[in-house]
C-alpha cells in the first residue's frame, strides 16, 4: 500500500442540490505526475480542495498518505504543497516577503527560508530575486515563483490547480519541465489543467466531465483504447475542403473535423471510406496520424452522452 | 517558541507588512483620530458664550445700566442696543440675535423703592440648550447686579452658591475630550479589522492559508496584534493631546487607564474580525462595521446623550455595548480620579466583552472553503 499516496473512494461533493463531484474513485501512486483533465466546471478544483483538506466531502472517503482526510487534516497539511488557481502570491508584498510568509507558516527558520529560496530560485531558473512588489511581475514569472513558494517547505505531495492557465507557451513549457524534475526527485504531483497537450507530460490522467470521471489511464493507453484505428489526415490537392467535408459527413464515413487546410477523419465505416478515397484520388492524399488527447477527450465525452 | 506562538507571529508579521504598504489603512488609522479631536475638541463647543442679546432699555437709569454692564462683563452675552421697538423686531427677523431683554420704564423706581422690579427676557427656544443656559446666566447676572447696588446699604440676602465638582468651569471640552477615545476606538478598530479576513476570502488567499497547518485561533490572534498596536498608538495620541493641548487634568491611575484600553481595543478589534469572519465580503463587512461601530459609540455610550436621562429600557440596552463602560472609566479616571474599586463593574464588563468577542471570532472561523 506504500505505493499509493492518494486513495479516493466514491467521493461526492454537493453544494445544495448541485453535485460538483459525483461519485468518483481513483488512486494516485507515489512519485507520479497525475493529471486531472476537464473543462471549466468539471469539478477539478473542487476535488483538489478536498484532497488538500479545505473542503469537506459530502460522502465517500479520501485517504492521503494513509490518513483519512476528513478525520484529521492537521496531520496532512504539513506534508502537502498547494498552489491555488485563484490566488498565488500577495501582490502588495515583495517576493522575499512572500517567501518569508510561506516559510514561516510551516515553522521554517529564517536561515532555512533563505537557503531554500536560494535553492528554489536556481531550480526555477531565476538568477536574481525581483525587488519590487509582486504585482509588477509578469504572469509567467509570478507562476514560477508561486510554485517555489508552495514547495518551500519541501512537501512530498504537491497540488497544482491550473498552474499554467493564462501564461505564454514558453512559460508553460518551462513550467512542465519543472514538474517533470520534481517528479524525478520522487515528489508526487497532482495537477489539473484544461490544456490537453500538457496532459501528454503526465504519467496518468483522469478525464473528467460534469463531476464524473470518464476514464483513468496513461495517455498512450487512452489513445489506444479510444482509437484502435488511427485517425486519417487528408491533405487537399484539388477540390473544395468544405465540399469534401460535407460529402463525407453525408455518407457517414466518420467524424470529420477541419484542421487548417487539412481534414481529419475518425473513420467509422472503413470499406465505404476506402471506396470514397479511390474515387477522389485526385482531390487529396491520406495518411494515418496519432490521435491527440483532444481527440481522446472529445470521443470520451461523446461516448458518455 | 512553540508552534502556536510561531504561527501567531507569522500571521502578525504578515499583517504588519500589509499595513505598512496600505496607504488607506494607515491614513484612516492616523488621520481619523486627528479629525475627531479637531472636530470635537475645537469646532464643536457645547458651551455658550457671547450670545447676541438685543436690549431695549426704556428706563435708561442707573439701575438698568448697571444690569447691562454686569451682563456684558460676564462674557456670556453680547449686548446690542435697540433704540426703537421696530429696530428690535428687525434684529429678531434677521436672526441676528438669540434673545431680547426689555427693561420697562419705572424699573429703577421700583428697585429703589424696594419693590419687585420687572423686566422681560425673550429667548430663542429653538435651541433649548442655549435657552436653558441663557436663563441661568441671566439669573446670576440679576443676582450680581443686586449685590453690586445694595452692598453699600445692607448685606446681601441669602443666595445659593453652586460649586461644580471635578469640572469647576463646566467646560464641555473636559467632558468631551476624555470620551473621544471611546468613539475613535469603537469606530476605527471595527473598521480596520472588518476588512482583513473578508479581503482574504475575496482574493482567495484564505484558501491558501487554510491549506497550511494554521488554526483559526492563530489566524485570529495573529491578525489582532498589529491592529492593536496601531489603535493603541491612536489612544496614546489622543491622551497626549487631551493633556497637552486641551490641558485636561488626569486624576486617575495611568496603568488602570491602559488596562481599560487593552480590554476595549481588543474587544472592538475582535468584533471587527467577527463581522469579517461571518460576512466574508468586504462590502457587507464595511457596512456592518459602520453600523455596529459608529452608532452605539455616539448613541449608547453617553458621549452626547446622558445615559441617566434615557428610558429604563435603553439604559439596559447601553449595557450591551462596551462603549458605555469604557466611556465611564475614561471620564472617571480623567476627571474624578476614581480607583479600581469604584470601577470594578465596568472593568468586568469590558473584560467579558473582550473574551467573548475573541471566542466568537474563533468559533465562527470557517476552516473549509465551501461557498
Amino acid at each position: 500500500m506504500n505505493d499509493t499516496i492518494i486513495q479516493v473512494k466514491n467521493l461526492v461533493i454537493a453544494f445544495g442540490n448541485f453535485k460538483a463531484v459525483n461519485d468518483i474513485s481513483f488512486e494516485v501512486r507515489r512519485g507520479e505526475i497525475f493529471g486531472f483533465l476537464g473543462a471549466n466546471g468539471a469539478g477539478k478544483t473542487t476535488t483538489i480542495r478536498t484532497l488538500c483538506g479545505i473542503l469537506n466531502p459530502t460522502s465517500g472517503q479520501v485517504f492521503v498518505n494513509g490518513t483519512d482526510v476528513a478525520a484529521s487534516t492537521a496531520v496532512l497539511k504539513p506534508h502537502i504543497g498547494y498552489m491555488s488557481q485563484k490566488f498565488t502570491l500577495y501582490p502588495d508584498l515583495t517576493v522575499r516577503e512572500n517567501m518569508d510568509i510561506a516559510g514561516s507558516l510551516y515553522e521554517l527558520t529564517h536561515t532555512q527560508i533563505l537557503n531554500r529560496t536560494e535553492e528554489l530560485f536556481q531550480f526555477i531558473g531565476l538568477t536574481d530575486i525581483p525587488k519590487g512588489p509582486v504585482r509588477q511581475l509578469s504572469g509567467g514569472t509570478k507562476q514560477m515563483i508561486a510554485l517555489a513558494a508552495s514547495i518551500l517547505h519541501d512537501p512530498d505531495l504537491i497540488f497544482l490547480d491550473e498552474p499554467t492557465a493564462g501564461t505564454s507557451p514558453q512559460t508553460r513549457q518551462a513550467f512542465w519541465e519543472l514538474i517533470r524534475r520534481l517528479s524525478s526527485q520522487g515528489k508526487t504531483i497532482f495537477v489539473t489543467t484544461h490544456y490537453m497537450d500538457e496532459a501528454e507530460y503526465c504519467h496518468r490522467i483522469v478525464l473528467m466531465e460534469r463531476g464524473r470521471i470518464l476514464a483513468t489511464d496513461t495517455p498512450a493507453n487512452l489513445k489506444a483504447i479510444y482509437f484502435p484505428q488511427k485517425p486519417i489526415e487528408l491533405t487537399l490537392t484539388g477540390g473544395n475542403q468544405q465540399a469534401v467535408a460535407q460529402e463525407m459527413r453525408r455518407l457517414s464515413l466518420g467524424e470529420v473535423s477541419v484542421f487548417g487546410s487539412k481534414l481529419r477523419v475518425n473513420v467509422t465505416d472503413h470499406t465505404a471510406f476506402e471506396n470514397y478515397c479511390q474515387k477522389h484520388k485526385a482531390d487529396f492524399t491520406t495518411r494515418p496520424v496519432d490521435p491527440t488527447l483532444d481527440d481522446v477527450f472529445l470521443k470520451a465525452i461523446s461516448g458518455a452522452k | 517558541m512553540n508552534t502556536r506562538a510561531k504561527h501567531i507571529m507569522a500571521i502578525a508579521s504578515k499583517e504588519a507588512k500589509h499595513i505598512k504598504r496600505d496607504i488607506f489603512t494607515l491614513s484612516v488609522a492616523l488621520v481619523l483620530p486627528m479629525v475627531f479631536v479637531v472636530f470635537f475638541g475645537f469646532v464643536i463647543n457645547l458651551d455658550y458664550h457671547h450670545i447676541p442679546l438685543t436690549v431695549r432699555d426704556n428706563d435708561q437709569s442707573h439701575t438698568s445700566r448697571e444690569l447691562l454692564t454686569q451682563a456684558s462683563a460676564a462674557g456670556y452675552f453680547d449686548i446690542i442696543s435697540a433704540h426703537t421697538p421696530l429696530e428690535a423686531e428687525e434684529q429678531l427677523q434677521q436672526n441676528r440675535m438669540r434673545g431680547l431683554l426689555i427693561i420697562p420704564h419705572g424699573f429703577h423706581t421700583a428697585f429703589t423703592n424696594g419693590e419687585v422690579a420687572h423686566a422681560q427676557l425673550l429667548i430663542d427656544g429653538t435651541d433649548n440648550t442655549m435657552a436653558a443656559l441663557a436663563t441661568t446666566y441671566m439669573q446670576g447676572i440679576v443676582q450680581a447686579t443686586q449685590q453690586a447696588l445694595l452692598s453699600s446699604h445692607e448685606p446681601p440676602t441669602a443666595a445659593i452658591r453652586t460649586r461644580y465638582l471635578f469640572n469647576p468651569e463646566l467646560n464641555s471640552r473636559w467632558f468631551i475630550v476624555p470620551a473621544l477615545s471611546t468613539v475613535i476606538i469603537g469606530f476605527l478598530a471595527i473598521i480596520l479589522t472588518a476588512l482583513t479576513v473578508a479581503r482574504e476570502w475575496e482574493n482567495g488567499s484564505m484558501e491558501l492559508l487554510l491549506s497550511t497547518p494554521l488554526r483559526p485561533l492563530e489566524i485570529v490572534v495573529g491578525k489582532l496584534l498589529p491592529y492593536f498596536a496601531l489603535t493603541f498608538f491612536d489612544v496614546l495620541l489622543v491622551f497626549a493631546l487631551a493633556l497637552l493641548v486641551f490641558r485636561i487634568p488626569f486624576h486617575g491611575s495611568f496603568v488602570l487607564y491602559l488596562t481599560a484600553c487593552l480590554f476595549y481595543i481588543m474587544g472592538a478589534l475582535a468584533l471587527g474580525l467577527l463581522i469579517s469572519v461571518i460576512t466574508r465580503q468586504q462590502q457587507s463587512a464595511i457596512q456592518f462595521g459602520f453600523a455596529i461601530g459608529l452608532l452605539p459609540s455616539f448613541m449608547f455610550s453617553g458621549f452626547i446623550f446622558p445615559i441617566e436621562n434615557m428610558p429604563a429600557f435603553f439604559q439596559y440596552v447601553t449595557m450591551l455595548f462596551p462603549q458605555r463602560w469604557f466611556l465611564q472609566i475614561s471620564r472617571a479616571l480623567f476627571l474624578s480620579g476614581s480607583g479600581l474599586i469604584d470601577l470594578i463593574g465596568p472593568f468586568i464588563a469590558l473584560f467579558l466583552f473582550m473574551t467573548g468577542m475573541i471566542t466568537l471570532a474563533i468559533r465562527n472561523f470557517k476552516t473549509d472553503v465551501e461557498p
